[in-house]
């Protein structure tokens, strides 16, 4: 039994290190918030001052893999958060990807963050602006 | 040199220092996966105080956490227990795996839980309070010796309910060594972050970074006797602390709620969450992630 199993354990862990990692991203057209979702409004949009939490959230759990400001990182195939892709999307909907991730490409689920910090984080990215338009305050910081 | 090696059990589970929000429980999962490429690095201690006639005794574990998928968390265990006035012993290790089917979140949650362990009767780390609960009568030499190849499978159901998590575990344990039938267990846990907003200043000791909750946790029987009879309850509150940008230190009292058992375990142990890992490791390997 044993000398079975530990051969069959190490393998499923070495097979996990060596696939684990998504390969390449590209934006997933099946990647959709419901409409109920997309509609919900930021409950913290009179609440700019709420921003500042939102960087730091954003540096703790999203700068690896999208980058300072957003822009991407290559290497991880994330998006970049400052194009009119993403940002022409409603609140509600970023809230969603968020919240539920898309895990088959790479993006985790952030539901473990409460409620509040999600809009937070929503109330960030919408101060990410490209290098040639001019930064909000917030995200300038 | 037992005592030395019980000494380097103890400071192994003491290490000083999670990742944002990291699960403060300690017995009870939740249907939050390991971040994919991330390893998680833990160092937890269960210590069992004694009851009249019984000996302390301080059960460490290493936890290797990795984040194969996003929706497949693979975990390595390495265990070891002291006994006051007995023994140091290793006590064997444990190799688990956790499935999450569902791509987006519902209001349940359902994660699968398969796991493999090769311990002695001697483990005391109690992840998981089975059957009756651990021997703790008996003295190292006589449990040391007598290995087990279990298999254990859970099924996790967690659900969000606003800044709450609520979760609650099913468990059934087969000892492939012995017939004992299938003995079960269970687990459930609710906690929720102490501030739900994140302040904008770096603070260590701000509400947001601490998480606290309550844990009730106990053995079912087995096949051979189905129930509550003879088998150990826990009522444990939880907290963790969220210490820096990937550390956190855990820390519960359980109670025992029967007489079963030892009747206070003091669990405690430090989290640090290693990003990106698997990317590291690939290109130490040539890869180009």
């Amino acid at each position: 039994m044993r000398a079975t199993v530990l051969p069959a354990a190490t393998a499923l862990a070495l097979l996990g290190v060596v696939f684990g990692q998504n390969p390449s991203y590209q934006q997933d057209p099946k990647w959709r918030a419901p409409a109920e979702a997309v509609a919900k409004p930021n409950p913290l949009a009179q609440k700019p001052e709420a921003t500042a939490g939102g960087i730091k959230l954003f540096q703790r759990n999203c700068v690896e893999c999208h980058g300072a400001g957003g822009i991407g990182l290559e290497k991880k195939h994330a998006a970049d958060l400052q194009l009119p892709a993403v940002q022409q999307q409603s609140d509600g909907a970023l809230f969603w990807k968020i919240t539920n991730g898309n895990t088959d490409r790479g993006m985790p689920s952030f539901s473990r963050l409460p409620e509040l910090q999600r809009w937070q984080l929503v109330l960030y990215l919408r101060t990410l602006k490209p290098a040639n338009e001019p930064q909000s305050k917030a995200s300038a910081k | 040199m037992n005592r030395y090696l019980f000494f380097f059990f103890f400071l192994l589970g003491t290490g000083v220092g999670c990742r944002a929000q990291e699960s403060p429980y300690f017995v009870t999962y939740d249907h939050h996966l390991e971040e994919p490429g991330n390893l998680e690095v833990e160092t937890f201690t269960t210590m069992g105080i004694p009851r009249s006639g019984q000996n302390f005794y301080a059960a460490p574990y290493l936890e290797l956490e990795y984040g194969v998928t996003g929706r497949w968390t693979s975990e390595l265990y390495l265990e070891g227990q002291g006994t006051a006035g007995d023994s140091a012993v290793f006590t064997g290790w444990r190799l688990e795996n956790r499935f999450r089917p569902l791509k987006r979140e519902h209001f349940m949650n359902p994660v699968l839980y398969l796991e493999y362990e090769r311990t002695s009767e001697a483990t005391r780390i109690q992840k998981e309070i089975i059957g009756g609960g651990p021997d703790i009568n008996s003295p190292n030499s006589e449990l040391q010796p007598v290995k087990n190849n279990e298999l254990e499978a859970k099924l996790i159901l967690s659900s969000t309910v606003h800044d709450w998590n609520i979760a609650g575990n099913f468990i059934a344990e087969k000892n492939l060594s012995q017939s004992e039938g299938f003995e079960f267990g269970y687990a459930f846990g609710f906690a929720r972050p102490l501030a739900s907003l994140a302040s904008g200043k770096e603070c260590r000791l701000c509400r947001e970074n601490f998480i606290a909750g309550l844990e009730f946790y106990g053995g079912l029987g087995s096949t051979k006797g189905f129930g509550v009879h003879d088998t150990a309850h826990y009522i444990a509150p939880v907290v963790s602390w969220q210490v820096s940008e990937d550390g956190s230190l855990h820390f519960s009292p359980a109670f025992a709620l029967t007489h079963e058992g030892s009747p206070v375990l003091l669990r405690f142990g430090y989290s640090y969450e290693i990003r990106g890992f698997g990317s590291k490791l690939a290109q130490f390997f040539g890869g180009k992630h």
